[in-house]
Formats: structure tokens, C-alpha cells, sequence
């Protein structure tokens, strides 16, 4: 008997991630509420990737599951279903949060807190599915998508200890119930960690929406893939054997067709992820193959010379590689985190 | 948008302020660029930048011609050279243009081995945009002289033609309607200077379609009386460097003749606004680089000491020329012989 795939899980964030919500402007965060779902505009290609994921687990008779997570309130969720609906996307849930519940509540600092309230809500979230649920995490480089995402792959990992963790939160200044609640959960996840067979979070993609330089976030480790825009998502996914070559066809396709890409365009996305090391040459090229059959890249061939030259230098890519325990404390400003191995716990 | 190659090995600030220009033009504008130079330190200071990998192309080149280099030996035997890749793109059509701020006398040898000379141009003319005094509201503050060093010394023919390619590109470029032409001389008379210039003058004071408006002396180089100055290599690139040295001249000998008094101390913190604008108003590591002008193919060079802002405006510019169809307007106007 051979073991059932695990189950794949897709989190997203909304706003930046999956909408190109105006975050930036006082204008733009007051519209928010009042937009109409075909008022709201998705990220170039999201959806097609979206729906590809999905396909490509199915097809293979896979387990798939696609949630999205947002700190958006939940008044805009009519809109929000609404959209995905237009745009074709099955979901297994979403997340909002309840800002007016905190407000009446007197929490204003809620409204502002991140990282307390998408930590807590992922850890929930982990405890509904299989400890062998293999997840992958997409968000932005607006806010703490980065770090917040780190932390819940390091917790839900066994890595970071549910003790580290809320000292860390502590030095980050989130609010004390969330930093116990968090705890709790964190103890609950270390109890059912099956750290030696897999590693639950498989990639973390950050949207680089601003754009903030890939460098700036290379401190959270090769598991965390900075990309420009989700051909670059694709291509990863492709790799990683959670994405059909024909569903990253459609990501490419959706790109030209609904978001007037050039092939041009396609193909140096495609090369700046290799060169960035987030993508192997081998999974390039079939990819290459298949967006030159589609007509979606550009008829000349590439110059052989360069094509050899990228070939002998490129490395593996980062996602080989184990993943270790990102410096939560010189980005947070704690002093002091244990390390794992250093504390018990059950 | 067409494409543009970019040099990325030249330049005295070398690739990170090369590349952190083409950075910034990625996320302004929707110029297509080819960085040419060593991959991974490309990629590398990418990484460091915001940038948009859309716009971003990487070509790697083996070789690289630094700016102390001798020009002929880095002609003749670097052949990776980043500078000769970026020029083969163009040639070959791949590139709209190609921008560098590199070795000049090396680009301009370069070129004249890769690049194909527009017909009836005997030899090609560098170009360099210097500040100069507005007569009227609108007028464009830089002015166009050539040639600043392709040549040392040239016949009247080779004078016409690059005033000819001068004023089509303040046409194209600067969007100056009629733009005026000036002849660097001696004095304003018509027999002054050599043989040469005195048949220069002639030929183009006959020329049909070109504003010429005389010659001008070095004293009047920055009034406004002309846009367009056309001299030979080798008094332009002296009157060239000349000008560059001028704001950083005054400055420093006003500071030299100061004496340690507090009264002219303070005078001169007074006046330090105005000497810091004089300076930046001649800061040439600011500009966006002018053209070699000659070839069938668009080729901005940039400032050695250009810092990124100045390679975001030589792309823009080169990009400009591509789209705004300088090499046919060159090919029209020098076919009116």
C-alpha cells in the first residue's frame, strides 16, 4: 500500500496579494468598503494560478485545499466572494477581521496589530488539517507578510519553540492575549509536528508589490521566494510539482491576453527568476518549450552562448535546501531566543 | 518600446551606478533594456534595488574595457568586451540602441568596427551637450557641440555633415524647430580661420534646409545664439573640458583667495547656494549623454562619471531616439546633398 498524497494547502492573502487594493492612499483604503466586486481588480495572472492549482491537484486525484486569509473586515466579504466567483475560484474558506468587534470592544490597537491576529489565525487554521498537510503561503512585502509566515513555518516545523515564540511577539509588542493565545496554539502544533517526514510549509511567495529589493528579504531564507509578478509564482509551483505545465501555460496566457504582457515580458520573468536562483534551468526550459508552443514567448531563439553560460553556473535551487531558523531576533530587536533543542517541551 | 543595450561595464562609477539607473527607468517607463556585463555581479546589484524584471534583460559579457584602458589595444583584442557585445545587439537588429558610459575613444573605435556608417558620412561625430544661457522662455537650457573628439582634424564636407546630423538631432531630440547653427571660429568674419573653416562657412551658409547662423567665438559658447556648435575633435573635446573645469575653477578659487576673515567667511556661506548651483548646473555626471552621431544605429554615450540618474536619462534619451525616428531623419536630411 502507498501513502495518499498529502493534502496541499494554498493560503492567500486579499489585498496586494490577490487584489490590487490601494493600501497607499487615505482615498484608496475609504473606497475599500464601497467598491462593487466587478469594481475590484485581481493581480495579473493570480486567478489563472489560482485555478491551476486546483486543476492540477484534481487531475492528479490529489487533496487540495485554498484558503484565503485577510485583515480586511468581514462587511467586505460579499464583495470579496463575489469577486472570486467572477473570477472562478473555488475556495474552502476565507478569514476576515472583525475590526467593528475589536473596536466596540476598545481594542484600537487590534486594528493596527498584524502579526498577532495572521499568526494566531494560521496556527487555528493548522489545527483543522492533517499533520501531514503540505502548505504553501502567499502574501506581500506591504506589511509583515514575510515575517508572519516565517514564524507559523517555523512553529508548525517544531523549529521554534512555542516559549521562543511568544518571547519573540513580546519584543514585537503584540498585543498580551494574542501572544498567550498564539502560545497555546504553538504548543498544540509542536505536540503534533511531524517534523522528521516533512516539512509542513513547503515555499512562502511574496508578492513584491512596492517592489522591495529581493535582497531585503533574503534574511528569511531560500523557503521564501520574493516574486514580481505570479508567472515567476507559477514557474516555482511548476517546479515543485504542484502546478501542470498546461495550467502554468494559462497563467502565462491570462498575462498576454488579460494584462497586455509581451512575450518579451514573459521571457525575462522567466529568466530573472532563474538567475535569482529560485528556479532551476531544467524546469525553465520545459517551461520555455511550452510557452514557445503556445506562441507566448518571443520567436528568436535565445543566444546560445548565454543559454550555456547560465546552464554551467547555475546552482540548485534554494528550495533544496534545508530550511534553518531565520534571525527572528535581530529583526525583531528581542535579545534573546532559544534555539531549538535548547528548551523541552512534550 | 524599443530595446535598449547598455553597456554595464563602463563608466567610472562601473555597474552599481550603471545598473541602479536601469533599475529606475524599469520602474518609471516602459523601456525595454539589455544590461551587457558580467551576469552574476548584474544580478547582484540588482537584487539589492527595486527594479522590474519585465523591462530587464541579461546578456553576459566576458571581457570589460576599463576607462584608463589604451583604446586601440582594447579595440583590437577585447572582443568580449561588454561595449563590443551591446554594439553586435544593435547591429544585428536586436537593440533599438545601445548607451554607454565607458572608455569614449573606445566606443568610438569600436563603433566604427561594428557599427555601419549612414551613406554618404565619411566619419562619425561625438557629440556632447554642455549648459549655456537662455535667450527666451523655453529655450532649451544645454546646447548640442560637435565634434567633441571622434576626429582631430576634418575637411569642410566632414563640417557640413556634422552640422547637418547636429541640427536634425536638436530637431528629433530637443524638439528645437529651426534649430541654429554655429561654426567655432576665431571671429565672426567669414575668411577667418583656415582653408578649411573658410569653406566650411561657405558651404554651409549655401546649405538649403539648415539655420546657419555664422560663426561663433569661445566667448559666446554659452549665450544662446546658437544650439547647434560644429567644430573639429580636437579643438571641441579642448573646449569641451574646458567648460566642465569652469564651475569647479571658480568655486575653488574663490575659496583659494578668501582670506581668514570672518566677515568674507560669511559672505562666502552666503554665497554658497550660488556656487553649489553653479557647480550642478555644470556637474556633467548629471547629464544624460549625448549621441554618436554617423551610424545607422542610435549610440548614446554617456558621461564617464555618470551616476545613476544621468544613465536613467541616456537610456531615455536613446530609447527617445529609436522611437522617434532619428536614423531616418538623419538619412533624409544628409541625402539632401
Amino acid at each position: 500500500m502507498t501513502e495518499p498524497a498529502p493534502r496541499l494547502v494554498y493560503r492567500w492573502d486579499l489585498d496586494k496579494t490577490y487584489l490590487l487594493s490601494e493600501l497607499d492612499s487615505l482615498r484608496g483604503l475609504v473606497k475599500i468598503p464601497f467598491e462593487r466586486p466587478e469594481d475590484k481588480v485581481a493581480a495579473p495572472g493570480v486567478a489563472a494560478l489560482i485555478r491551476g492549482l486546483r486543476e492540477s491537484a484534481l487531475s492528479r486525484g490529489g487533496d487540495v485545499r485554498i484558503y484565503f486569509l485577510s485583515a480586511s473586515p468581514p462587511q467586505i466579504g460579499r464583495a470579496i466572494r463575489r469577486k472570486l466567483e467572477l473570477d472562478g475560484i473555488v475556495h474552502d474558506g476565507i478569514v476576515f477581521k472583525d475590526q467593528l468587534q475589536r473596536l466596540f470592544r476598545g481594542k484600537f490597537r487590534h486594528l493596527r496589530e498584524q502579526v498577532g491576529y495572521k499568526l494566531t489565525e494560521l496556527l487555528k487554521a493548522r489545527q483543522a488539517e492533517p499533520v501531514t498537510a503540505r502548505e504553501y503561503l502567499f502574501g506581500d512585502d506591504w506589511e509583515s507578510d514575510p515575517l508572519i509566515y516565517s514564524l507559523y513555518a517555523d512553529v508548525v516545523a517544531g523549529r521554534l519553540l512555542p516559549a521562543a515564540l511568544e518571547e519573540l511577539l513580546r519584543a514585537g509588542r503584540v498585543d498580551p492575549p494574542l501572544i498567550t493565545e498564539a502560545g497555546a496554539l504553538a504548543e498544540a502544533c509542536a505536540r503534533a509536528a511531524d517534523r522528521p517526514r516533512t516539512e509542513p510549509v513547503a515555499r512562502i511567495f511574496i508578492n513584491l508589490e512596492r517592489p522591495t529589493p529581493p535582497a531585503a528579504l533574503r534574511a528569511f531564507g531560500a523557503r521564501l521566494v520574493p516574486t514580481f509578478n505570479y508567472l515567476q509564482t507559477a514557474a516555482c509551483l511548476f517546479e515543485e510539482e504542484a502546478l501542470s505545465a498546461a495550467a502554468a501555460v494559462a497563467v502565462a496566457r491570462s498575462l498576454v491576453e488579460e494584462s497586455g504582457y509581451r512575450a518579451g515580458q514573459i521571457a525575462n520573468s522567466l529568466a530573472d527568476i532563474v538567475r535569482r536562483d529560485h528556479l532551476g534551468e531544467a524546469a525553465a526550459a520545459v517551461l520555455r518549450l511550452a510557452f514557445g508552443r503556445a506562441g507566448l514567448l518571443p520567436t528568436a531563439p535565445p543566444r546560445w552562448r548565454d543559454r550555456l553560460v547560465r546552464r554551467w553556473r547555475r546552482t540548485p535551487p534554494g528550495a533544496a535546501e534545508a530550511p534553518v531558523l531565520p534571525d527572528y531576533r535581530s529583526m525583531i530587536g528581542t535579545p534573546e531566543v532559544e534555539a531549538p533543542g535548547s528548551t523541552q517541551h512534550d | 518600446m524599443p530595446t535598449v543595450a547598455v553597456d554595464v561595464m563602463g563608466g567610472e562609477h562601473g555597474p552599481d551606478a550603471v545598473v541602479h539607473g536601469v533599475a529606475a527607468v524599469s520602474l518609471q517607463s516602459d523601456i525595454d533594456c539589455l544590461l551587457v556585463g558580467d551576469e552574476a555581479r548584474i544580478q547582484k546589484i540588482l537584487d539589492s534595488t527595486a527594479y522590474n524584471p519585465e523591462r530587464i534583460a541579461i546578456l553576459h559579457a566576458a571581457e570589460a574595457i576599463d576607462a584608463s584602458e589604451e583604446p586601440r589595444s582594447a579595440v583590437r583584442y577585447k572582443r568580449k568586451a561588454s561595449l563590443f557585445v551591446a554594439l553586435r545587439e544593435v547591429a544585428a537588429g536586436r537593440c533599438a540602441a545601445v548607451v554607454s558610459a565607458g572608455n569614449a575613444a573606445a566606443a568610438i573605435g569600436a563603433s566604427l568596427r561594428e557599427l555601419t556608417l549612414l551613406p554618404g558620412v565619411r566619419t562619425a561625430a561625438m557629440a556632447s551637450v554642455y549648459p549655456r544661457a537662455a535667450e527666451h522662455a523655453g529655450q532649451d537650457p544645454l546646447a548640442l557641440a560637435l565634434d567633441v573628439g571622434a576626429t582631430v582634424r576634418c575637411t569642410a564636407d566632414e563640417l557640413v555633415h556634422f552640422a547637418v546630423m547636429g541640427s536634425t538631432y536638436a530637431r528629433v531630440i530637443s524638439r528645437v524647430a529651426e534649430p541654429r547653427v554655429a561654426l567655432l571660429n576665431m571671429g565672426r568674419d567669414p575668411l577667418q580661420g583656415d582653408a578649411v573653416l573658410s569653406a566650411a562657412h561657405r558651404r554651409l551658409r549655401d546649405r538649403r534646409g539648415l539655420n546657419f547662423v555664422g560663426n561663433i567665438e569661445g566667448h559666446e559658447l554659452t549665450s544662446g545664439r546658437a544650439d547647434v556648435v560644429v567644430c573639429e575633435g580636437l579643438l571641441g573635446n579642448i573646449v569641451l573640458k574646458l567648460l566642465e573645469s569652469v564651475a569647479t575653477m571658480a568655486v575653488d578659487l574663490t575659496a583659494a583667495a578668501a582670506p581668514r576673515s570672518w566677515r568674507l567667511r560669511a559672505g562666502m556661506a552666503i554665497m554658497a547656494t550660488g556656487s553649489d548651483g553653479l557647480r550642478a548646473l555644470a556637474d556633467y555626471s548629471s547629464y544624460g549623454g549625448a549621441p554618436l552621431l554617423g551610424f545607422e544605429q542610435v549610440f548614446i554615450k554617456a558621461h564617464g562619471r555618470s551616476q545613476a540618474p544621468a544613465i536613467g536619462n541616456a537610456v531615455k534619451v536613446a530609447a527617445k531616439a529609436a522611437r522617434d525616428g532619428l536614423i531616418p531623419a538623419l538619412k533624409a536630411a544628409l541625402a539632401d546633398d
